[in-house]
């Protein structure tokens, strides 16, 4: 079965699919990380609230399109709300003080869900559109998966044209470089990070509403792949698109594959990556800061 | 920098004897409460003892907990080793493995070394969720507890049990108040403060770091022995990062580099996640809002505030260094602009 080209491919697919909902979820992380030094675990829980979000719209409006549109833009109101009523607060502050603060809303989001959607496990299916399989190479493959893939792909392409080809994007890049100076030629880094952070929140919720087809919406989906995340952004390095995207697919494919090769080690794969990146490497591969 | 102050010093008195009365009078369930509080308060203080005073906030610590308790079960278990020495030489790799771990993550700081013991802590707990020799995820079972019959000490008495526990997590805490006034603890403050100047004075920065996790390893792997004696049972879940979570909020609620305020604190939110219990499900939520509450409100926790308070009402100024005390959450960060 391992020698099978076939089964391999259609484990590089999955593998494929996995590190793309770990792109969306972590490229918004890496680049509040990176700007700000700001920590956030709860933004497993915004991913969790995209999913939670996305099954109450297609479940009534009966359409899963009308999810993917608009459940992340809740998620984005509510990581607003947050900053302004939290986040802006301990934004300077140790990352102590940022882990714990962001820990205590995990566990307010936590049963939050519990109470409003129970702690049964919820299924979204898959868009009519998509719900089908087609063949590619002689294996049969899920259409939504391959869409999942495309996804992740045009979100990187997007993100990398804003901040490679326009203003925004440069004031973006020269802000995680070197803050202070940034300020001092006029760059409002605070508005800037104000808008990075919504624009996490964003792809965050849009990660939790396109994963609620192939994974089950439950409480504590948000602690599952928190862990992942953060591994991505550590890897990758802070504050860059490259090692966000880099990272995930290391994750992604080391997780994957690991599960399919060496069953006995696939758990500890991901963390005995980090353990070394962080020893060896601690910058991460492809930080954004040239210091 | 620590001083046993008399304010510490009375508290410490006071919960000690409220232990030991409590693990006389109180009900069945209240005795198993104060084994949790105090199981809790051995990891909330050693943290305190590597994050608060020494720097290094992990998020790893509950992976001690678990080697503590399952070195013990293989040994007393699978190796025939006499219970009593099981406890102690399970101590061993306790040692070992927050010295390594110390050694290792020596240069990272900040939010890298939270990173850096969340996965230390993560794959110990795969590594034992995953491993059948450790009984995978259902742990092990039937763990006996030590015996002292010998000297008239029935440890199978929950009253006796409950009060041996409380009276270890009080030596505990004399030794790392020893090892603070000590010219180890006084160095260890400063590695916290200004590690270059430290290293400045010729120092052996990475043996110093290593040593503290190591005895903070230590003491949380002692209290994985007794919890493995206390339930006569093992399972991963004692490692979950999210224990680690816990004990870091306890820490925080109580008082950060207080040593006696981490107590306090384990003692709130079990008691807290108890009383909340009795009429919702929903503690998580509770303990979430206190913990935020008590970040915005300055961070100084339960004991902290009270020590601030008193320091106030005696009129007399805090003792001389806190002025560079004031903000101890924000040292790490220096590290990492």
């Amino acid at each position: 079965m391992l020698t099978d080209p076939g089964y391999l491919f259609v484990q590089f697919l999955n593998g494929l699919q996995f590190s793309m909902l770990l792109f969306l979820l972590s490229v918004g992380l890496s680049v509040t990380f990176g700007l700000m030094n700001f920590v956030n675990l709860a933004h497993g829980a915004l991913y969790a609230c995209g999913a939670f979000i996305g099954y109450s719209i297609a479940m009534a409006t009966g359409s899963f399109w009308a999810a993917f549109l608009l459940a992340p833009l809740a998620v984005c109101v509510i990581g607003a709300v947050l900053y302004g009523v939290l986040i802006r607060q301990v934004r300077s502050a140790g990352p102590l003080t940022q882990v714990l603060l962001t820990f205590g809303l995990i566990f307010i989001f936590l049963d939050a869900f519990r109470v409003i959607w129970g702690d049964l496990a919820l299924g979204v299916s898959a868009p009519t559109l998509l719900a089908t399989n087609i063949h590619i190479f002689g294996q049969t493959y899920p259409l939504y998966r391959l869409f999942l893939i495309c996804l992740g792909l045009a979100v990187y392409l997007i993100l990398w044209l804003f901040l490679e080809r326009t203003n925004i994007g440069a004031m973006v890049r020269a802000s995680v470089d070197n803050a202070e100076m940034a300020s001092c030629l006029g760059v409002n880094v605070e508005r800037l990070f104000f808008a990075v952070f919504c624009t996490g929140c964003l792809l965050a919720g849009l990660a939790g509403v396109v994963a609620a087809p192939i994974v089950s919406v439950y409480p504590g989906m948000d602690l599952e792949i928190l862990i992942p995340t953060l591994i991505v952004v550590v890897i990758g390095g802070l504050g860059s698109l490259k090692g966000a995207i880099v990272g995930s697919l290391l994750i992604g494919m080391l997780q994957t594959f690991g599960q399919v090769l060496i069953p006995q080690l696939a758990g500890s794969l991901s963390y005995i990556l980090l353990g070394a990146t962080l020893i060896l490497r601690p910058e991460g591969l492809f930080p954004a800061r040239a210091h | 920098m620590y001083y046993p102050s008399k304010l510490r010093s009375a508290v410490a008195a006071l919960l000690f004897v409220a232990g030991i009365v409590a693990a006389f009078q109180a009900g069945y369930f209240g005795k198993e409460i104060l084994v949790e509080i105090a199981l809790y308060a051995l990891l909330a203080l050693s943290l305190d003892f590597l994050a608060g005073f020494g720097g290094m906030v992990s998020l790893g610590h509950a992976a001690f907990y678990g080697i503590g308790g399952y070195a013990y079960v293989i040994l007393s278990m699978q190796a025939g080793v006499p219970p009593l020495a099981a406890m102690g030489l399970a101590l061993v790799p306790c040692f070992a493995a927050g010295w390594l771990l110390g050694i290792v993550t020596s240069k990272v700081r900040g939010i890298f070394y939270i990173m850096a013991t969340l996965a230390f802590g993560q794959m110990i707990y795969v590594f034992t969720f995953q491993n059948r020799m450790l009984g995978g995820s259902d742990g092990i079972a039937g763990v006996p507890r030590i015996d002292l019959s010998a000297i008239g000490i029935d440890m199978n008495d929950p009253s006796i049990f409950a009060c041996a526990v409380v009276v270890a997590t009080g030596l505990v805490y004399l030794v790392f108040s020893r090892i603070l006034t000590s010219s180890f603890g006084r160095t260890l403050v400063g590695l916290h403060r200004n590690e270059n100047r430290m290293r400045a004075l010729g120092l052996s920065v990475r043996w110093y770091k290593a040593m503290a996790s190591a005895l903070a390893g230590t003491a949380a792997g002692f209290a994985g022995t007794i919890a493995a004696q206390h339930t006569m049972f093992v399972s991963p879940g004692m490692m979950d990062w999210t224990t680690s979570g816990e004990v870091l909020i306890m820490v925080i609620l109580g008082g950060l580099e207080t040593l006696i305020g981490p107590i306090v604190g384990a003692a709130f939110v079990v008691l807290l996640k108890h009383e909340i219990s009795e009429f919702t499900n929903h503690w998580h939520f509770f303990i979430g809002v206190f913990l935020i509450v008590a970040i915005l409100a300055g961070g100084k926790g339960l004991y902290g505030s009270l020590e601030a308070g008193v320091a106030r009402l005696t009129r007399k100024k805090p003792v001389a260094d806190d002025a560079s005390d004031a903000a101890p959450a924000e040292t790490p960060e220096a590290g990492n602009a």
